[in-house]
C-alpha cells in the first residue's frame, strides 16, 4: 500500500445534520493536497476528523494501512505524527515562543531539553522568528503567532502536516510571511492537507486538489486540472467568483 | 429527572447530618481533672500572664486562669486527688465539651438549672450570689433602688442564663436582644447602646472596681428579683451519673460559708486592674497584652494559611476530577458520574452551611458521637481547609473552564493525553486565572476565623475578647484588634500580587539581534 492516508466512506453528522457524506480521499507520502470549497462545505471537519479532533459518525480512516479508528487504535502516538496548524493559531498562552516547540517534544516524543531545543530553534529560524524566543504569545501579533505555530508543528517531525485555514485571521500585510513559510515546507517533501482560501497559493503548491461542495467531494484532480479545466458547473461557479476578487 | 437528582442529593446531606448525632458518650478516665470556664468572667475566673496567686496554667497555652472558681476547682481536685487542668472554653462551648469527655467538670459559675439538669448533673452549691443591675453611673438609673425605676430602661442579660429571663419581672422595661458574654455588655453599656445589664453581685463589684463610670443597683427585700435558688445557687457542672459527684459534695460541705466569702473577696482583690493612665493607652495595651496579642495573630494567621493552601489543594483535585471528559467505557462513565456526585454533595454541604456551625459539628459532635478528642487547632486547620475546599472547588473549575477550547485541542493534536494537557497547559492558566479569587478567599478566611471562638481557639479575635474582658477597655482593644487585621490582609493582598505578576512574567522580551532574520521587525511594547 502506497498510500499514506487513506479515507474510506467517512460520514460526520452533528445531530441530525450531515457534514460529511461518503468522503474518499488518498494520499500518498510527500504529496500537498488542499482542500477548496465555499464555506460549510465540510472542509475543516474533515480535516479535524483526520487528526481525530472530531470523532467520524462512520467510515474508515487507514494511516499505513492501519484504521486508526480502531478502539485498540494509539491516538496520541498518532497524533504525535499528524501535526496540525490552527487558523487561530492557539499557542499556549502560559508558554514562551521556544517552550511552545519544545513542550510536544519533551512530553511527548520524550526528547531531551537540549535536543528539543536545538530543534524548535532550527524550526523557528527556519520561520523567522528565532528572535522571539522569550516572547509570550500575547505579545505577538498575528503572522508571527502563525509562523510560530508552524514551527511548532514540525518541530515534531510529523509525517503530514495539516493546515486549517492558517491564513483566515491573518491581515493581509501579514499572509505572505505565512505562505512563504508554507512554500518552504512544501519543498522539503513533507507531506501537507492544506484547507486554504487562497486559490493562487494552492494552485501554485498542490499536487493534487480536492473541491468539496455540501459535504460532498464534488471534483477531484491535479492543481492543474481543477484550476485550469475544471470539469464540474459548480467547481467553475466556486472558482469563478475567487478569481474574479483577485 | 431534575427532581429525581434532587432527592438523592437531599438523602446524602442527611446522611451526613446522622453521621454527627451522638450515639455513644466517650468518657475520659485519667489522672487529671479537666475543668472547663470562659477564663474571662471576674472574680469568678478570668486569665491572667503569670502563676500569682496561685494561678493555674491554662491548658495549651501559656496564660494562667485564676479567681473563685480555680481557687475551687484546686480544693476539689485535690480532694479527688487528681492533677487540675484548666481548659479555657467559650461559655456555650462549655457543655458540649462536658458531654463529649472534653472537660471533667464545669466551674464556671454556672447555675444548676432545670433545663440544663436535663443535660449534665450538678454538685450541691459552691457559691450562692444575688441578682443585680449594672448601670452608668451618670444615668438616670444610677440613683434605682427598686425594680419599678427601671421602667422604659433598654436592659439585657447573658444568653441562655436565667438572668435574661428574670428580666420579665421588670414591668415597661425594654428588652434588647440578650448577649454572647460580658465583655459584649460592658461595650454595650459604655456605649449606650443599652441602659444596663443583669449580673450577680461578685460581677457587679468586679465592674463597678475595674470601671469608675459604672454602678452596680443592688436590691433590698422585695424590691429586687425574685430568684430559684436553683439560679442564685452555683454548682458545678458534672456528667450524668459521675461517681465523682459523692466526693466532690463532701468536699463542698467541708468548706464553710465564712471559707467562701474569703475565696470571694480576695477573688475580687486580685482580679486584673486597668492599668493608671499614665501613659498611652496604646502603647499600654501592647506593653501588658503584646504577646497574647502575637500569639493570637500568628494562630489566626496559621489557620487561615493552612486553610487556603490546603483548601486550594483540595479545590483544585476536585476541580481537575470534575472537567474529566465523561467518555471511555460504561464503567468509566459511571464511576466519573458516581464520583462527581460525591463531590458535588461535599461542595454544597460545606458551601450551605455556617463555618461556625461546621466547627462547632466538627469538635463536639466528632467527640460525642465517636469518641475523637481531637485538638481544638487541628479541628480548626481541618473545618477552614475543608470549607475553603468547597469554595475554590467551583472558583477552580470554572477557571478551567474558560481556558479557551483551542488550548486544548493544539494539546491533543500534539499527541498529548488529558493528564498532561492539563498538567502543562490547563493548569497553569487556569491557576493564574483564579488568583485573585484565592486571595480574596485568603483574606476571607483571615477575617472569618474569628468564628472560631465557638470552639475556643485561641486566635486573635479570641484574644481580644479575653483582653476586652479583663483590662474593660473595650474600644482601645478592638481598635488595636481591628487594626492588626487590617496590616494581615493588606499585606496578604499585596504579597499574592506580587505572586500574579511573577506568573505573568516580564512585561518586556528581548529581540536576539544577532538571529534577526525578519524582513519587517514589528514595534512591540
Amino acid at each position: 500500500m502506497t498510500n499514506l492516508l487513506e479515507v474510506t466512506h467517512l460520514e460526520k453528522n452533528f445531530g441530525t445534520h450531515k457534514v460529511l457524506k461518503d468522503i474518499n480521499l488518498h494520499v500518498e507520502p510527500g504529496e500537498v493536497l488542499s482542500i477548496i470549497g465555499s464555506s460549510g462545505s465540510g472542509k475543516s471537519t474533515l480535516l479535524r476528523c483526520i487528526n481525530l479532533l472530531e470523532q467520524p459518525t462512520s467510515g474508515k480512516i487507514d494511516f499505513h494501512g492501519e484504521n486508526v479508528l480502531a478502539n485498540s487504535f494509539n491516538v496520541t502516538d498518532y497524533r504525535a505524527k499528524v501535526g496540525m496548524v490552527f487558523q487561530s493559531f492557539n499557542l499556549f498562552n502560559n508558554l514562551n515562543v521556544l517552550q511552545n516547540c519544545t513542550i510536544g517534544q519533551t512530553t511527548v516524543l520524550h526528547r531531551n531539553a537540549a535536543e528539543a531545543k536545538t530543534i524548535a530553534l532550527e524550526q523557528l529560524e527556519k520561520v523567522g522568528m528565532a528572535p522571539y524566543v522569550d516572547a509570550k504569545p500575547a505579545q505577538l501579533s498575528g503572522g508571527q503567532k502563525q509562523r510560530v505555530g508552524i514551527a511548532r508543528a514540525v518541530s515534531m517531525s510529523p509525517e503530514v502536516l495539516l493546515f486549517d485555514e492558517p491564513t483566515s485571521a491573518l491581515d493581509p500585510e501579514m499572509v505572505d510571511d505565512v505562505l512563504d513559510s508554507m512554500r518552504a515546507l512544501a519543498h522539503t517533501g513533507l507531506t501537507m492537507i492544506l484547507v486554504t482560501h487562497e486559490m493562487a497559493f494552492a494552485r501554485d503548491i498542490s499536487d493534487h486538489v480536492v473541491f468539496m461542495d455540501q459535504g460532498v467531494i464534488a471534483e477531484e484532480g491535479t492543481a492543474n486540472q481543477i484550476f485550469g479545466t475544471p470539469q464540474e458547473e459548480r467547481t467553475k461557479t466556486f472558482l469563478k467568483r475567487y478569481l474574479n476578487r483577485v | 429527572m431534575k427532581k429525581h437528582r434532587n432527592f438523592w442529593f437531599f438523602l446524602g446531606a442527611l446522611l451526613l447530618m446522622i453521621l454527627a448525632v451522638p450515639t455513644v458518650t466517650s468518657q475520659a478516665a485519667s489522672g487529671t481533672f479537666k475543668v472547663g470556664m470562659e477564663a474571662g468572667y471576674p472574680p469568678f475566673n478570668w486569665t491572667q500572664n503569670d502563676a500569682s496567686n496561685g494561678a493555674v496554667k491554662i491548658q495549651g497555652s501559656s496564660t494562667y486562669a485564676n479567681g473563685y472558681d480555680v481557687q475551687m476547682a484546686k480544693k476539689i481536685a485535690m480532694a479527688l486527688n487528681k492533677k487540675l487542668v484548666v481548659v479555657k472554653t467559650e461559655w456555650d462551648g462549655l457543655q458540649p465539651a462536658l458531654t463529649s469527655g472534653k472537660l471533667d467538670a464545669i466551674i464556671a459559675g454556672m447555675s444548676p438549672t432545670a433545663q440544663r439538669r436535663k443535660a449534665i448533673d450538678f454538685t450541691d452549691t459552691y457559691y450562692r450570689s444575688k441578682l443585680v443591675i449594672v448601670v452608668r453611673k451618670d444615668s438616670k438609673y444610677a440613683k434605682a433602688t427598686s425594680l419599678k425605676d427601671f421602667k422604659n430602661a433598654k436592659l439585657t442579660a447573658q444568653l441562655n442564663t436565667y438572668h435574661y429571663t428574670a428580666l420579665g419581672q421588670i414591668q415597661g422595661v425594654i428588652k434588647e436582644p440578650a448577649m454572647k458574654d460580658f465583655s459584649a455588655m460592658r461595650v454595650a453599656l459604655e456605649s449606650g447602646t443599652i441602659d444596663g445589664y443583669i449580673s450577680e453581685k461578685p460581677e457587679g463589684i468586679s465592674v463597678t472596681s475595674a470601671n469608675p463610670n459604672v454602678k452596680m443597683i443592688q436590691f433590698k427585700g422585695t424590691n429586687g428579683f425574685k430568684t430559684n435558688p436553683e439560679d442564685t445557687d452555683l454548682a458545678i457542672g458534672l456528667r450524668k451519673n459521675d461517681p465523682a459527684r459523692v466526693k466532690i459534695n463532701a468536699e463542698l460541705a467541708k468548706i464553710s460559708q465564712a471559707e467562701r466569702d474569703k475565696l470571694m473577696a480576695n477573688a475580687v482583690n486580685e482580679q486584673p486592674q486597668t492599668s493608671g493612665n499614665s501613659e498611652n493607652w496604646f502603647l499600654a495595651i501592647l506593653k501588658q497584652y503584646g504577646n497574647m496579642l502575637l500569639r493570637g495573630t500568628g494562630v489566626t494567621l496559621l489557620i487561615s494559611m493552612v486553610g487556603t493552601i490546603v483548601g486550594f489543594i483540595i479545590g483544585l483535585l476536585v476541580a481537575i476530577i470534575r472537567t474529566i471528559p465523561t467518555a471511555g467505557s460504561r464503567f468509566r462513565r459511571i464511576l466519573l458520574k458516581v464520583i462527581d456526585w460525591l463531590l458535588s454533595v461535599y461542595i454544597e454541604v460545606f458551601r450551605g452551611t455556617p463555618m461556625i456551625v461546621q466547627a462547632a459539628v466538627l469538635y463536639y459532635g466528632a467527640a460525642q458521637a465517636f469518641g475523637w478528642n481531637m485538638d481544638r487547632l487541628v479541628a480548626a486547620l481541618l473545618i477552614v481547609s475543608i470549607n475553603t475546599g468547597a469554595y475554590l472547588s467551583e472558583i477552580m473549575r470554572g477557571g478551567i473552564i474558560s481556558v479557551d477550547d483551542g488550548q486544548f485541542e493544539a494539546a491533543h493534536a500534539l499527541g498529548m493525553t488529558h493528564l498532561q494537557t492539563m498538567i502543562k497547559i490547563i493548569l497553569p492558566q487556569a491557576v493564574r486565572n483564579s488568583l485573585p479569587a484565592v486571595t480574596n478567599e485568603f483574606v476571607i478566611n483571615i477575617k472569618d476565623t474569628s468564628v472560631l471562638s465557638i470552639i475556643s481557639v485561641s486566635e486573635l479575635f479570641f484574644t481580644g475578647s479575653t483582653i476586652a474582658g479583663q483590662n474593660f477597655q473595650f474600644f482601645h482593644t478592638y481598635l488595636v484588634i481591628c487594626l492588626i487585621y487590617l496590616i494581615l490582609t493588606f499585606t496578604i493582598t499585596r504579597i499574592l500580587r506580587l505572586v500574579e505578576r511573577r506568573l505573568d512574567g516580564p512585561q518586556n522580551y528581548n529581540i536576539m539581534a544577532n538571529q534577526d532574520q525578519v524582513s519587517t521587525p514589528t514595534d512591540h511594547n
